[in-house]
């Protein structure tokens, strides 16, 4: 391994760490609004389904920079308050790929078919437990592909937060290249440490895919 | 809420965010076109017979689109720093092996989804395989891929926006910088959200309607003659 980054390395595993921290928590943010914001799409309840299609095409309609420039400097400027750039981020994150995974989730769920939503009301069971137990399980067994494609996007993504000022992986390593300036390594070698990660989180979908795979 | 708004100065700096805008739109024409060449030799070596092609295309494409796009922009723009390419030139190259990446994943699966017989009935008419393939195959895959290729193209514009960070004077760079002269934050930001949102369903309507499937007119069989 390179001298550069053997010897900076606590501090490029400290900023590898903060990225985790980053990507593992917006995905899970990211998912729940994505669900939330998905389901009132797919179930059109009335005011809360528009204002869940305004925000999805919104964001999905505007680069995530713009985003992270949006909870980091105009957010806090419209509504008075005091943000860090590492919660900036972390509500940025959330916000853009809840807006993507919203859609992917209505879509699965939308994919079921209605023969067995009519066949769970002929059985009795009410519109929650129609959605609980039958439409959502299906949907989520078959997204899963796409959604662990957007986890793989979201983790490239987190190195955008560099540009506000969080020093996760990218910008800790942009920082030791302002010391000790060879950015041929010290580029090369951060580009494959993220290649690994995206790599082994799409590996993981796949498996996870087989898995749960709804058979037809 | 007492922050007042105040939209004068964005429409005093009009010049800044048309130019912007035309910056934009012209590093992701680029980046596009590169793109497309790129994503259609890769995907057609992704859908090709020879594995050692195939394992080729599959390393191109894991190897480019699982690295964040802001990674490509500094290695054109500082790992190279030797070769001191503009920043423009960088933020093109970056944003076009990358997206290459995804156009050719899209590409493959397009030409996969042509039957074989097709390609075959083509060859066995005398076309020559590079006739076949671009006068049988990529039209019909063409209209398979409409949607993804669309969803691409916008992909792309909104990745444009990284190039800002190497100082590359487009739309979001512009917005930067209206903002550090003039502390407009929210409706700087807001405007060219708006912006980037009008460009990006203009681009993606515009690639569905030009490629997309219409009507199937064309695919009518004997039994409409």
């Amino acid at each position: 391994m390179p001298e550069v980054i053997l010897q900076n390395m606590g501090f490029l595993l400290a900023g590898l760490r903060l990225t985790l921290e980053l990507a593992i928590v917006t995905a899970l943010g990211g998912t729940l609004l994505g669900v939330v914001a998905g389901t009132l799409r797919y179930l059109r309840v009335p005011g809360l389904s528009q204002l869940s299609t305004l925000y999805i095409e919104f964001f999905r309609g505007t680069p995530l920079l713009v985003v992270l420039l949006i909870t980091y400097f105009a957010f806090p400027a419209l509504l008075s308050y005091r943000t860090t750039a590492y919660q900036a981020a972390m509500l940025g994150f959330v916000i853009f790929i809840g807006a993507y995974l919203a859609e992917d989730i209505r879509s699965g769920l939308m994919s079921v078919r209605r023969g067995l939503i009519q066949a769970g009301f002929a059985s009795g069971l009410t519109r929650v437990q129609v959605f609980r137990f039958i439409i959502f399980p299906q949907a989520i067994r078959r997204v899963i592909p796409t959604l662990f494609n957007q986890y793989v996007r979201l983790f490239k993504f987190t190195s955008v937060a560099s540009v506000i000022g969080v020093h996760e992986f990218t910008g800790s390593a942009l920082l030791v290249n302002a010391r000790v300036f060879e950015p041929l390594t010290i580029i090369l070698t951060i580009a494959i440490v993220y290649l690994v990660i995206c790599y082994g989180i799409s590996l993981v979908g796949r498996m996870l895919y087989s898995h749960f795979a709804v058979r037809t | 809420m007492d922050y007042r708004f105040s939209w004068g100065p964005i429409w005093d700096n009009i010049d800044l965010i048309l130019y912007g805008l035309g910056t934009t739109i012209g590093l992701s024409a680029l980046a596009l076109v590169l793109a497309v060449g790129i994503g259609t030799a890769v995907g057609t070596a992704g859908a090709s017979r020879s594995r050692s092609l195939r394992a080729l295309s599959a390393t191109y494409v894991e190897s480019m689109r699982n690295v964040p796009l802001l990674i490509h922009m500094y290695f054109w723009y500082m790992a190279l720093a030797v070769v001191q390419f503009p920043a423009f030139t960088c933020a093109v190259l970056g944003l076009a092996m990358y997206s290459g990446a995804y156009v050719a994943e899209v590409v493959r699966s397009g030409i996969r989804s042509v039957p074989n017989g097709q390609m075959a009935a083509a060859l066995a008419s005398g076309l020559t395989g590079l006739q076949a393939r671009l006068f049988v195959v990529y039209p019909q895959a063409v209209k398979i891929i409409a949607p993804s290729f669309a969803s691409l193209c916008s992909q792309l514009i909104k990745d444009s926006s990284l190039a800002s960070v190497i100082a590359v004077a487009e739309l979001t760079y512009q917005a930067g910088s209206i903002e550090g002269h003039t502390f407009r934050t929210f409706e700087v930001y807001i405007t060219i959200s708006l912006l980037y949102l009008a460009l990006v369903t203009f681009v993606s309507q515009t690639v569905l309607f030009v490629f997309g499937e219409r009507r199937r007119a064309d695919t009518r069989g004997l039994a409409d003659a």
